[in-house]
């Protein structure tokens, strides 16, 4: 089925206060070891040895308290949206976006974590020389920043209105959108008070922190919109969906 | 004649714990430190790479058998150097000024002990003079810059010419890695060799140091 077109449409009245603002001080999680082995590339198909499975679940539970996830997000009404570009909150996002988040008339800029304590002890196990511990906590790391994102979507339900759903998540970084987007996002919404910051390099702290945004909108129209993943090129890319 | 085939089994299923005991029984036999590497460790990591680049090993695998072969290294290193055999070339690791990614860059340093080479890794955010003063300190024939966002690519190519300012460019070989990296950018800041993962970095290590 094809997109449906884009027109350009302006929306009067909205301004640069967001619609709503919600800090989720803790984001429930749930991390299985089949998603570590897949996070560590293992396809759904292999059968990983029975010495990284065991590792991998002992690592695990000495991860867990290491974890603490956390968020935020920022609600705006869309004031413009065109084919290249989304204006929210007084501020405008360029690229590929605005086509992706077709029909949706609100949107959310979203920000979540999983500390900074995971990453370091990922680093303190390389130091070490237990280049596997390394790599396991780093993926249970990263793993865990994705279901904190998809937990924070739970929460962000609750501003869904009758009728609506939501478009497909995006970050700087993926499907069109340039990393250097990632300045206006963090002008949008309040990352300083869940403790995550960007360095000049575009670089988030702490590094397993997702941020993006994600359109609402009623659900016929958003609904029908192909994934970009459908005409990406990135093949291997860890975020096709 | 003596059988390696305990240790080639033992670095090839990541046990490290059996890769030394296999190490300790052939140096209590007078086994010669260069034969258990040129006829059971390195054989048994060109397997593992093989297999890894065959699809049936995955990075956990090629980091355990590299475990194995550390700790059996590290048994035989004094060994070694008695006999004047040098590691297979030093190579100084780190992630680009900017960035502070560093599991890729471990998972190389991993591979490349495993590998038999001795690697001084200077942790992340490394300035360009940092690269410099490492390479003139050691002595090393490689260093490895890794990066893993497209904005802090550019301190790759910087590095570069803080290598040619320092007359020290032509003395070693790099080798770069990362998820933006591709051999395009590697070809066009002048670079030896791209990494496309942790998994060739052993072997594109060993072409470097020509061997």
């Amino acid at each position: 089925m094809s997109p449906a077109r884009n027109t350009p449409r302006r929306v009067t009245g909205a301004g640069k206060i967001p619609l709503a603002v919600e800090i989720l001080s803790r984001l429930t999680i749930a991390l299985r070891v089949p998603d570590i082995l897949r996070s560590l590339g293992y396809p759904r198909e292999a059968t990983p040895p029975a010495q990284v499975v065991r590792s991998a679940r002992q690592i695990l539970t000495e991860a867990r308290p290491w974890l603490q996830p956390h968020g935020t997000y920022a609600l705006y009404a869309v004031t413009r949206l065109t084919a290249h570009s989304l204006e929210i909150g007084g501020a405008t996002i360029a690229g590929n976006i605005s086509e992706i988040l077709h029909g949706a008339e609100r949107v959310a800029v979203f920000m979540v974590t999983v500390g900074s304590e995971i990453s370091r002890q990922a680093e303190a196990r390389c130091r070490v020389g237990d280049a596997f511990a390394g790599l396991t906590l780093d993926a249970i790391g990263s793993w865990a920043a994705e279901a904190a994102a998809e937990a924070l979507m739970k929460q962000l339900g609750s501003q869904l209105r009758p009728g609506e759903s939501f478009t497909l998540r995006y970050s700087p970084g993926y499907c069109g959108m340039n990393l250097k987007q990632q300045r206006t996002l963090f002008k949008l919404a309040p990352a300083g008070s869940v403790g995550i910051s960007l360095l000049p390099t575009l670089l988030m702290q702490p590094l397993k922190s997702i941020s993006g945004i994600v359109g609402l909108g009623p659900r016929k129209v958003v609904g029908i919109h192909l994934s970009p993943c459908e005409r990406c090129p990135q093949i291997g890319c860890h975020m096709r969906r | 004649m003596a059988d390696f085939s305990r240790l080639r089994e033992a670095v090839l299923t990541g046990n490290a714990p059996a890769a030394v005991a296999a190490t300790r029984q052939a140096l209590d036999a007078g086994v010669n430190p260069v034969e258990l590497v040129n006829q059971a460790i390195s054989p048994a990591m060109e397997e593992v790479g093989r297999l890894y680049e065959a699809g049936e090993y995955f990075v956990p695998e090629l980091l355990l058998a590299a475990r194995a072969t550390k700790e059996v290294f590290q048994l035989i290193r004094p060994l070694l150097a008695q006999k004047d055999v040098p590691p297979a070339a030093r190579v100084v690791l780190g992630t680009v000024q900017g960035d502070l990614h560093d599991i890729g860059k471990n998972l190389v340093g991993a591979m490349l002990e495993g590998g038999g080479f001795e690697v001084i890794d200077l942790g992340v955010n490394v300035a360009p003079e940092k690269f410099v003063l490492a390479v003139e300190e050691k002595q090393a024939q490689i260093v490895g810059l890794s990066a893993l966002l497209t904005t802090t690519m550019p301190a790759m190519k910087k590095t570069l010419e803080v290598f040619r300012t320092a007359g020290i460019r032509g003395r070693v070989k790099v080798m770069i890695g990362g998820a933006p990296i591709t051999q395009s950018y590697a070809d066009s800041i002048g670079a030896d060799a791209f990494g496309q993962n942790a998994g060739a970095a052993v072997a594109i290590a060993r072409k470097l140091a020509g061997r």
